[in-house]
Protein backbone atom coordinates (compact mmCIF):
# COMPACT_ATOMS: atom_id res chain seq x y z
CA UNK A 1 0.00 0.00 0.00
CA UNK A 2 1.20 3.29 -1.15
CA UNK A 3 2.10 5.91 2.03
CA UNK A 4 2.46 9.61 1.99
CA UNK A 5 5.92 10.88 3.17
CA UNK A 6 6.52 14.49 3.38
CA UNK A 7 10.43 15.03 2.54
CA UNK A 8 12.33 18.93 2.01
CA UNK A 9 14.61 18.33 -0.77
CA UNK A 10 16.57 21.36 -1.52
CA UNK A 11 14.48 23.17 0.17
CA UNK A 12 11.47 22.62 -1.56
CA UNK A 13 8.65 20.99 0.02
CA UNK A 14 7.82 17.47 -1.68
CA UNK A 15 4.74 14.98 -0.56
CA UNK A 16 4.58 11.70 -2.63
CA UNK A 17 2.83 8.60 -2.26
CA UNK A 18 5.06 5.69 -2.54
CA UNK A 19 5.09 2.12 -2.56
CA UNK A 20 7.48 1.15 0.72
CA UNK A 21 9.63 -1.21 -1.57
CA UNK A 22 11.10 2.39 -3.85
CA UNK A 23 14.58 3.53 -2.39
CA UNK A 24 15.41 7.39 -1.49
CA UNK A 25 17.47 7.23 -4.69
CA UNK A 26 14.48 6.04 -7.16
CA UNK A 27 12.25 8.59 -5.89
CA UNK A 28 14.07 11.49 -5.89
CA UNK A 29 15.12 10.63 -9.82
CA UNK A 30 11.81 9.17 -10.91
CA UNK A 31 9.04 11.27 -8.87
CA UNK A 32 11.01 14.25 -8.09
CA UNK A 33 13.20 14.02 -11.39
CA UNK A 34 16.35 15.11 -10.25
CA UNK A 35 18.71 13.06 -11.86
CA UNK A 36 21.93 14.68 -10.80
CA UNK A 37 21.78 11.83 -7.85
CA UNK A 38 22.89 8.13 -9.97
CA UNK A 39 22.40 5.10 -9.73
CA UNK A 40 25.53 2.64 -10.44
CA UNK A 41 25.87 -0.36 -8.87
CA UNK A 42 22.56 -0.19 -6.36
CA UNK A 43 23.90 -1.51 -3.29
CA UNK A 44 26.13 0.74 -1.36
CA UNK A 45 29.53 0.22 -2.93
CA UNK A 46 29.75 2.92 -5.63
CA UNK A 47 28.51 6.28 -4.00
CA UNK A 48 27.22 7.66 -6.70
CA UNK A 49 23.64 8.24 -5.45
CA UNK A 50 25.09 10.17 -2.25
CA UNK A 51 22.74 12.89 -0.65
CA UNK A 52 23.15 14.65 2.26
CA UNK A 53 20.24 13.37 4.55
CA UNK A 54 19.78 15.41 7.73
CA UNK A 55 22.82 16.76 7.48
CA UNK A 56 24.77 13.22 6.75
CA UNK A 57 26.56 11.68 3.67
CA UNK A 58 24.45 8.16 2.58
CA UNK A 59 23.86 6.12 0.01
CA UNK A 60 20.19 6.86 -0.90
CA UNK A 61 19.84 3.71 -2.80
CA UNK A 62 20.27 1.52 0.83
CA UNK A 63 17.08 4.32 1.70
CA UNK A 64 13.89 3.21 1.73
CA UNK A 65 11.59 6.65 1.03
CA UNK A 66 9.33 5.85 3.74
CA UNK A 67 12.17 5.81 5.85
CA UNK A 68 13.66 9.47 4.76
CA UNK A 69 9.88 10.52 5.47
CA UNK A 70 10.07 14.30 7.29
CA UNK A 71 13.20 14.66 6.66
CA UNK A 72 15.84 16.86 4.85
CA UNK A 73 18.07 16.04 1.65
CA UNK A 74 20.26 17.72 -0.36
CA UNK A 75 21.31 16.90 -3.63
CA UNK A 76 24.05 18.17 -6.01
CA UNK A 77 20.92 20.52 -7.89
CA UNK A 78 20.96 22.32 -4.32
CA UNK A 79 24.30 23.45 -4.31
CA UNK A 80 24.06 25.60 -7.28
CA UNK A 81 22.88 28.98 -6.02
CA UNK A 82 21.87 32.73 -8.08
CA UNK A 83 25.02 33.68 -8.05
CA UNK A 84 26.68 30.49 -9.92
CA UNK A 85 27.90 27.20 -8.91
CA UNK A 86 28.87 26.02 -5.73
CA UNK A 87 32.80 26.59 -5.33
CA UNK A 88 33.52 23.53 -5.28
CA UNK A 89 31.82 22.43 -8.25
CA UNK A 90 33.92 25.46 -9.36
CA UNK A 91 36.87 23.63 -8.76
CA UNK A 92 36.36 20.44 -10.15
CA UNK A 93 35.88 22.26 -13.62
CA UNK A 94 38.76 24.41 -12.62
CA UNK A 95 41.24 21.53 -11.93
CA UNK A 96 39.76 18.87 -14.56
CA UNK A 97 38.09 17.18 -11.67
CA UNK A 98 34.79 16.07 -13.96
CA UNK A 99 35.90 13.26 -16.81
CA UNK A 100 32.54 11.47 -17.72
CA UNK A 101 30.70 13.02 -14.95
CA UNK A 102 28.78 9.55 -13.39
CA UNK A 103 30.45 9.98 -9.79
CA UNK A 104 30.51 14.03 -10.13
CA UNK A 105 27.22 14.83 -7.69
CA UNK A 106 28.30 11.82 -5.25
CA UNK A 107 32.18 13.01 -4.80
CA UNK A 108 31.20 16.86 -4.52
CA UNK A 109 28.51 16.10 -2.23
CA UNK A 110 30.77 13.64 0.29
CA UNK A 111 33.34 16.82 -0.25
CA UNK A 112 31.20 19.61 0.76
CA UNK A 113 30.28 17.29 3.98
CA UNK A 114 33.69 16.95 4.64
CA UNK A 115 34.82 20.53 4.20
CA UNK A 116 31.28 21.65 5.74
CA UNK A 117 33.17 20.28 9.18
CA UNK A 118 36.71 20.38 8.75
CA UNK A 119 37.36 23.35 5.78
CA UNK A 120 41.30 22.67 7.15
CA UNK A 121 41.01 19.19 6.05
CA UNK A 122 44.35 17.72 4.30
CA UNK A 123 45.01 15.77 2.02
CA UNK A 124 44.57 12.25 3.63
CA UNK A 125 41.15 13.48 5.44
CA UNK A 126 40.19 14.46 1.74
CA UNK A 127 41.17 10.72 0.69
CA UNK A 128 38.86 9.38 3.53
CA UNK A 129 36.06 11.23 2.97
CA UNK A 130 35.77 10.09 -0.58
CA UNK A 131 36.64 6.46 0.12
CA UNK A 132 32.88 5.48 -0.58
CA UNK A 133 32.71 7.42 -3.89
CA UNK A 134 34.43 5.18 -6.72
CA UNK A 135 35.50 7.03 -9.78
CA UNK A 136 36.72 5.13 -13.27
CA UNK A 137 38.22 7.91 -14.89
CA UNK A 138 40.20 10.10 -12.99
CA UNK A 139 42.52 8.55 -10.91
CA UNK A 140 41.56 10.87 -7.81
CA UNK A 141 44.28 12.94 -8.21
CA UNK A 142 42.94 15.79 -10.32
CA UNK A 143 39.04 14.84 -7.42
CA UNK A 144 41.61 15.39 -4.33
CA UNK A 145 43.51 18.41 -6.12
CA UNK A 146 40.36 20.32 -6.67
CA UNK A 147 39.01 19.24 -2.78
CA UNK A 148 42.26 20.38 -1.62
CA UNK A 149 41.86 23.88 -3.37
CA UNK A 150 38.66 25.07 -2.33
CA UNK A 151 39.82 25.28 1.03
CA UNK A 152 42.18 28.05 0.41
CA UNK A 153 39.32 30.08 -0.92
CA UNK A 154 38.08 30.77 3.25
CA UNK A 155 34.82 29.47 4.37
CA UNK A 156 32.36 28.28 2.05
CA UNK A 157 28.71 29.19 2.01
CA UNK B 1 17.50 -3.29 -9.23
CA UNK B 2 14.25 -3.73 -7.64
CA UNK B 3 13.08 -4.58 -4.24
CA UNK B 4 10.17 -7.40 -3.55
CA UNK B 5 6.67 -5.79 -2.31
CA UNK B 6 6.62 -5.54 1.45
CA UNK B 7 4.34 -3.85 4.07
CA UNK B 8 6.22 -1.06 6.10
CA UNK B 9 5.59 -0.80 9.89
CA UNK B 10 7.26 1.86 11.44
CA UNK B 11 6.05 1.71 15.77
CA UNK B 12 7.80 4.31 17.91
CA UNK B 13 7.96 2.31 21.12
CA UNK B 14 9.26 -1.11 21.91
CA UNK B 15 6.37 -2.88 23.21
CA UNK B 16 4.69 -1.76 19.87
CA UNK B 17 7.56 -3.07 17.65
CA UNK B 18 8.06 -6.68 20.08
CA UNK B 19 3.82 -6.90 19.78
CA UNK B 20 4.20 -6.65 15.67
CA UNK B 21 7.69 -9.16 15.59
CA UNK B 22 5.58 -11.57 17.83
CA UNK B 23 2.31 -11.85 15.48
CA UNK B 24 4.43 -12.03 12.47
CA UNK B 25 7.55 -13.69 13.75
CA UNK B 26 9.12 -15.14 10.79
CA UNK B 27 7.01 -12.80 8.32
CA UNK B 28 8.81 -10.09 9.49
CA UNK B 29 12.34 -8.38 9.52
CA UNK B 30 13.17 -5.46 11.26
CA UNK B 31 15.11 -3.17 9.40
CA UNK B 32 17.31 -0.69 11.50
CA UNK B 33 20.24 0.95 8.62
CA UNK B 34 19.11 -1.49 6.23
CA UNK B 35 22.48 -1.29 4.80
CA UNK B 36 22.65 -5.18 5.11
CA UNK B 37 18.61 -5.73 4.90
CA UNK B 38 18.36 -4.22 1.84
CA UNK B 39 21.23 -5.57 -0.39
CA UNK B 40 20.24 -8.64 0.46
CA UNK B 41 16.39 -8.09 -0.34
CA UNK B 42 17.86 -6.49 -3.78
CA UNK B 43 19.82 -9.77 -4.53
CA UNK B 44 16.86 -11.83 -3.60
CA UNK B 45 18.46 -13.28 -0.64
CA UNK B 46 15.53 -12.39 1.48
CA UNK B 47 11.88 -11.88 0.79
CA UNK B 48 10.18 -11.01 4.24
CA UNK B 49 6.89 -9.76 3.57
CA UNK B 50 7.11 -6.90 6.66
CA UNK B 51 9.84 -5.00 7.16
CA UNK B 52 9.39 -3.44 10.53
CA UNK B 53 11.75 -0.19 11.52
CA UNK B 54 13.15 0.36 14.03
CA UNK B 55 14.14 4.01 13.67
CA UNK B 56 11.62 5.48 15.32
CA UNK B 57 11.63 4.57 18.66
CA UNK B 58 13.68 7.39 20.61
CA UNK B 59 14.31 4.06 23.34
CA UNK B 60 17.07 2.71 20.89
CA UNK B 61 19.22 5.47 20.11
CA UNK B 62 21.66 7.29 22.07
CA UNK B 63 25.13 6.13 24.16
CA UNK B 64 24.84 6.31 27.36
CA UNK B 65 27.19 6.06 30.53
CA UNK B 66 26.86 5.87 33.88
CA UNK B 67 26.79 3.17 37.09
CA UNK B 68 29.60 1.78 35.15
CA UNK B 69 28.18 0.78 32.62
CA UNK B 70 27.98 2.03 28.84
CA UNK B 71 24.79 1.43 27.30
CA UNK B 72 24.77 1.66 23.33
CA UNK B 73 20.88 1.37 21.67
CA UNK B 74 19.96 -0.81 18.91
CA UNK B 75 20.01 2.67 16.53
CA UNK B 76 23.47 4.19 17.39
CA UNK B 77 25.40 4.31 14.30
CA UNK B 78 28.84 3.33 13.91
CA UNK B 79 29.50 6.87 12.83
CA UNK B 80 28.28 7.89 16.43
CA UNK B 81 30.56 5.21 18.06
CA UNK B 82 33.63 6.33 15.86
CA UNK B 83 32.92 10.28 17.37
CA UNK B 84 31.80 9.44 20.90
CA UNK B 85 33.93 10.61 23.48
CA UNK B 86 32.29 8.21 26.03
CA UNK B 87 33.76 5.17 23.66
CA UNK B 88 36.90 6.53 22.51
CA UNK B 89 38.06 7.45 25.91
CA UNK B 90 37.44 3.93 27.55
CA UNK B 91 36.56 1.53 25.02
CA UNK B 92 39.38 2.70 22.18
CA UNK B 93 38.92 -0.93 20.50
CA UNK B 94 35.50 -0.19 19.64
CA UNK B 95 35.89 3.25 18.48
CA UNK B 96 38.54 1.48 15.92
CA UNK B 97 36.12 -0.98 14.96
CA UNK B 98 33.36 1.18 14.23
CA UNK B 99 36.16 3.82 12.41
CA UNK B 100 37.08 0.78 9.43
CA UNK B 101 33.24 0.00 8.94
CA UNK B 102 32.92 0.17 5.19
CA UNK B 103 32.75 4.07 4.26
CA UNK B 104 31.86 6.89 5.29
CA UNK B 105 28.57 7.03 3.85
CA UNK B 106 27.74 3.40 5.12
CA UNK B 107 28.82 4.41 8.61
CA UNK B 108 26.56 6.90 8.41
CA UNK B 109 23.49 4.09 8.11
CA UNK B 110 25.47 1.40 9.70
CA UNK B 111 23.43 0.76 13.09
CA UNK B 112 25.44 -1.61 15.97
CA UNK B 113 22.53 -3.72 16.14
CA UNK B 114 22.13 -4.74 12.64
CA UNK B 115 26.04 -5.35 12.59
CA UNK B 116 25.62 -7.77 15.45
CA UNK B 117 22.59 -9.52 14.54
CA UNK B 118 23.79 -10.02 10.84
CA UNK B 119 26.48 -12.12 12.25
CA UNK B 120 28.46 -12.08 9.40
CA UNK B 121 32.30 -13.95 9.85
CA UNK B 122 34.02 -10.45 8.98
CA UNK B 123 31.89 -7.84 10.37
CA UNK B 124 33.70 -5.20 12.84
CA UNK B 125 32.31 -4.90 15.91
CA UNK B 126 31.80 -7.76 17.41
CA UNK B 127 35.61 -8.64 18.47
CA UNK B 128 35.84 -5.35 20.40
CA UNK B 129 32.80 -5.77 21.86
CA UNK B 130 33.24 -9.57 22.63
CA UNK B 131 37.07 -8.72 23.85
CA UNK B 132 34.66 -6.68 26.42
CA UNK B 133 32.96 -8.88 27.85
CA UNK B 134 29.73 -6.79 25.93
CA UNK B 135 26.32 -8.37 26.44
CA UNK B 136 22.91 -7.95 23.84
CA UNK B 137 20.08 -7.23 25.55
CA UNK B 138 16.91 -9.35 23.46
CA UNK B 139 13.23 -8.02 23.90
CA UNK B 140 10.01 -10.25 23.05
CA UNK B 141 6.33 -9.55 24.24
CA UNK B 142 7.18 -12.48 26.80
CA UNK B 143 10.16 -10.50 28.42
CA UNK B 144 13.79 -9.16 28.56
CA UNK B 145 16.95 -11.52 28.75
CA UNK B 146 20.80 -10.54 27.99
CA UNK B 147 22.99 -12.89 26.37
CA UNK B 148 27.12 -12.67 26.26
CA UNK B 149 28.26 -11.85 22.71
CA UNK B 150 30.88 -14.95 23.39
CA UNK B 151 27.90 -17.23 23.85
CA UNK B 152 25.64 -14.92 20.77
CA UNK B 153 26.61 -15.94 17.38
CA UNK B 154 25.92 -19.75 16.07
CA UNK B 155 27.28 -19.00 12.52
CA UNK B 156 27.41 -17.34 9.23
CA UNK B 157 24.09 -14.76 9.39
CA UNK B 158 22.45 -17.02 12.69
CA UNK B 159 22.62 -16.18 16.47
CA UNK B 160 20.90 -17.71 19.01
CA UNK B 161 18.37 -15.08 19.27
CA UNK B 162 14.34 -15.91 18.04
CA UNK B 163 12.45 -14.44 15.24
CA UNK B 164 10.67 -12.19 17.73
CA UNK B 165 13.07 -10.98 19.56
CA UNK B 166 14.62 -7.30 19.05
CA UNK B 167 18.19 -6.59 20.24
CA UNK B 168 17.69 -3.14 22.18
CA UNK B 169 21.18 -2.55 23.31
CA UNK B 170 24.77 -3.73 24.16
CA UNK B 171 25.52 -3.07 27.83
CA UNK B 172 29.64 -2.89 27.89
CA UNK B 173 30.75 -3.14 31.85
CA UNK B 174 32.98 -0.53 32.17
CA UNK B 175 36.83 -2.22 32.80
CA UNK B 176 38.40 -0.87 35.44
CA UNK B 177 42.37 -0.39 36.84
CA UNK B 178 45.03 -0.45 33.97
CA UNK B 179 43.75 -2.48 31.15
CA UNK B 180 44.31 -1.82 27.51
CA UNK B 181 42.28 -2.29 24.31
CA UNK B 182 43.12 -2.70 20.59
CA UNK B 183 41.76 -3.60 17.69
CA UNK B 184 43.27 -4.43 14.20
CA UNK B 185 41.95 -5.15 10.71
CA UNK B 186 43.53 -6.12 8.00
CA UNK B 187 42.38 -6.29 4.95
CA UNK B 188 43.82 -5.76 0.99
CA UNK B 189 42.46 -2.37 0.53
CA UNK B 190 42.18 0.38 3.26
CA UNK B 191 38.27 1.00 2.85
CA UNK B 192 35.62 -1.15 1.90
CA UNK B 193 37.17 -3.95 2.76
CA UNK B 194 36.26 -7.18 4.04
CA UNK B 195 38.97 -8.17 6.19
CA UNK B 196 40.90 -10.92 5.83
CA UNK B 197 42.06 -11.20 9.47
CA UNK B 198 40.82 -8.82 12.13
CA UNK B 199 41.61 -9.08 15.93
CA UNK B 200 40.61 -7.75 19.27
CA UNK B 201 42.65 -8.18 22.29
CA UNK B 202 41.95 -6.72 26.21
CA UNK B 203 44.10 -7.30 28.92
CA UNK B 204 44.11 -5.97 32.48
CA UNK B 205 47.17 -5.69 34.63
CA UNK B 206 47.65 -6.56 38.16
CA UNK B 207 49.04 -2.91 39.33
CA UNK B 208 50.47 -0.76 36.53
CA UNK B 209 53.23 -2.90 36.06
CA UNK B 210 52.13 -6.36 37.19
CA UNK B 211 51.11 -9.49 36.13
CA UNK B 212 48.37 -10.11 33.52
CA UNK B 213 45.30 -10.60 35.48
CA UNK B 214 42.60 -10.95 32.38
CA UNK B 215 43.24 -11.27 28.78
CA UNK B 216 40.85 -11.66 25.61
CA UNK B 217 41.47 -12.38 22.39
CA UNK B 218 39.30 -12.53 19.18
CA UNK B 219 39.76 -13.65 16.26
CA UNK B 220 37.14 -12.37 13.15
CA UNK B 221 37.40 -13.79 9.61
CA UNK B 222 38.87 -16.61 10.32
CA UNK B 223 35.96 -18.90 11.04
CA UNK B 224 31.75 -19.22 10.47
CA UNK B 225 32.00 -16.62 13.90
CA UNK B 226 34.14 -14.65 15.99
CA UNK B 227 36.59 -17.10 17.87
CA UNK B 228 37.61 -15.99 21.36
CA UNK B 229 40.96 -17.74 21.38
CA UNK B 230 41.20 -19.73 24.84
CA UNK B 231 44.41 -21.03 23.62
CA UNK B 232 45.97 -17.31 23.57
CA UNK B 233 44.70 -15.97 26.47
CA UNK B 234 45.69 -19.15 28.84
CA UNK B 235 49.19 -18.39 27.57
CA UNK B 236 48.88 -15.29 28.94
CA UNK B 237 46.91 -15.46 32.10
CA UNK B 238 49.28 -14.33 34.95
CA UNK B 239 52.08 -14.12 33.21
CA UNK B 240 54.19 -10.59 33.08
CA UNK B 241 53.70 -9.30 29.36
CA UNK B 242 56.70 -9.13 27.22
CA UNK B 243 57.20 -9.68 23.74
CA UNK B 244 58.24 -12.85 23.54
CA UNK B 245 54.85 -14.07 25.81
CA UNK B 246 52.83 -11.91 22.91
CA UNK B 247 54.45 -13.85 20.12
CA UNK B 248 53.71 -16.89 22.35
CA UNK B 249 49.95 -15.96 22.30
CA UNK B 250 49.87 -15.40 18.63
CA UNK B 251 51.26 -18.37 17.65
CA UNK B 252 48.59 -20.35 20.14
CA UNK B 253 46.09 -17.83 18.56
CA UNK B 254 46.62 -18.59 15.27
CA UNK B 255 46.46 -22.56 16.50
CA UNK B 256 42.63 -21.60 16.97
CA UNK B 257 41.89 -19.81 13.87
CA UNK B 258 39.19 -21.70 11.25
CA UNK B 259 40.48 -19.94 8.13
CA UNK B 260 39.30 -21.17 4.63
CA UNK B 261 41.14 -20.77 0.89
CA UNK B 262 39.81 -18.27 -1.04
CA UNK B 263 40.88 -15.15 -3.92
CA UNK B 264 41.37 -12.82 -1.17
CA UNK B 265 44.09 -15.18 0.82
CA UNK B 266 44.55 -18.86 1.10
CA UNK B 267 43.88 -20.44 5.01
CA UNK B 268 47.89 -20.64 5.60
CA UNK B 269 48.41 -16.97 5.32
CA UNK B 270 45.26 -15.81 7.33
CA UNK B 271 46.70 -18.18 10.32
CA UNK B 272 50.16 -16.48 9.85
CA UNK B 273 48.67 -13.36 9.79
CA UNK B 274 46.83 -14.14 13.21
CA UNK B 275 49.72 -14.80 14.70
CA UNK B 276 50.96 -11.53 13.57
CA UNK B 277 47.71 -9.17 14.16
CA UNK B 278 47.49 -10.79 17.85
CA UNK B 279 50.65 -9.65 18.74
CA UNK B 280 50.72 -6.42 17.53
CA UNK B 281 46.63 -6.42 18.96
CA UNK B 282 48.52 -7.45 22.49
CA UNK B 283 51.31 -4.78 21.97
CA UNK B 284 49.14 -1.71 21.20
CA UNK B 285 46.71 -2.86 24.21
CA UNK B 286 49.69 -2.51 26.61
CA UNK B 287 50.61 0.24 25.22
CA UNK B 288 47.54 1.43 26.26
CA UNK B 289 47.33 -0.59 29.70
CA UNK B 290 50.47 1.24 30.52
CA UNK B 291 48.91 5.34 29.65
CA UNK B 292 46.11 4.21 32.13
C1 LIG C 1 29.13 -1.38 0.80
C2 LIG C 1 29.09 -2.02 2.15
C3 LIG C 1 30.25 -2.13 2.90
C4 LIG C 1 30.23 -2.74 4.16
N1 LIG C 1 31.39 -2.82 4.86
C5 LIG C 1 31.38 -3.39 6.10
C6 LIG C 1 32.57 -3.45 6.88
O1 LIG C 1 33.66 -3.02 6.47
N2 LIG C 1 32.51 -4.01 8.12
C7 LIG C 1 31.35 -4.51 8.62
O2 LIG C 1 31.34 -5.00 9.74
N3 LIG C 1 30.21 -4.47 7.90
C8 LIG C 1 30.20 -3.92 6.66
N4 LIG C 1 29.03 -3.88 5.93
C9 LIG C 1 27.82 -4.55 6.47
C10 LIG C 1 26.80 -3.65 7.17
O3 LIG C 1 26.91 -2.31 6.78
C11 LIG C 1 26.95 -3.72 8.68
O4 LIG C 1 26.83 -5.06 9.10
C12 LIG C 1 25.91 -2.86 9.43
O5 LIG C 1 26.39 -2.61 10.74
C13 LIG C 1 24.54 -3.44 9.50
O6 LIG C 1 23.73 -2.55 10.23
P1 LIG C 1 22.35 -1.99 9.67
O7 LIG C 1 21.78 -1.14 10.73
O8 LIG C 1 22.53 -1.39 8.34
O9 LIG C 1 21.57 -3.37 9.54
P2 LIG C 1 20.19 -3.71 8.82
O10 LIG C 1 20.45 -3.93 7.38
O11 LIG C 1 19.12 -2.78 9.20
O12 LIG C 1 19.92 -5.11 9.52
C14 LIG C 1 20.77 -6.24 9.37
C15 LIG C 1 20.06 -7.49 9.92
O13 LIG C 1 19.86 -7.38 11.31
C16 LIG C 1 18.48 -7.39 11.64
N5 LIG C 1 18.33 -6.37 12.68
C17 LIG C 1 18.81 -5.11 12.64
N6 LIG C 1 18.59 -4.48 13.81
C18 LIG C 1 17.96 -5.37 14.61
C19 LIG C 1 17.50 -5.32 15.95
N7 LIG C 1 17.66 -4.22 16.70
N8 LIG C 1 16.89 -6.41 16.47
C20 LIG C 1 16.73 -7.53 15.70
N9 LIG C 1 17.17 -7.64 14.43
C21 LIG C 1 17.78 -6.57 13.89
C22 LIG C 1 17.75 -7.09 10.37
O14 LIG C 1 16.47 -7.68 10.35
C23 LIG C 1 18.68 -7.71 9.34
O15 LIG C 1 18.44 -9.09 9.25
C24 LIG C 1 29.02 -3.27 4.67
C25 LIG C 1 27.85 -3.13 3.92
C26 LIG C 1 27.87 -2.52 2.68
C27 LIG C 1 26.59 -2.40 1.90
Amino acid sequence: MKRLIRLNVNDKIYEIAVEPNRTLADVIREEIGLTGTKKGCEVGECGTCTVILDGKTVNSCLVLAVQADGKTILTIEGLETDQGLHPIQQSFVEKGAVQCGFCTSGMILSAKSLLDQNPDADEKEIRSAISGNLCRCTGYQKIVEAIASVKDRGPIS
Amino acid sequence: MLLPHFEFHEPTTVSEACEIMGRLREKARPIAGGTDLIVNMKKNLIRPDHVVSLAKIDDLKGIVRENGLLEIGACVTAAEIAGSDAVEKKFAALAQGARVLGSPLIRNLATISGNVVSARPAADLPPPLMAYGARAVLMKTSGERSVDLNDFFKAPGKTVMDPDEILTRIVIEAPQGHYGDSYVKLGLRQTFEISLVNVAAFISLDGSDGPISKARVILGSVGPTPIRSQSAEDVLGGQMPSEPLFARAGEAAAGDAQPIDDFRGSAEYRRDMVAVLTRRALNMALKRAGSR
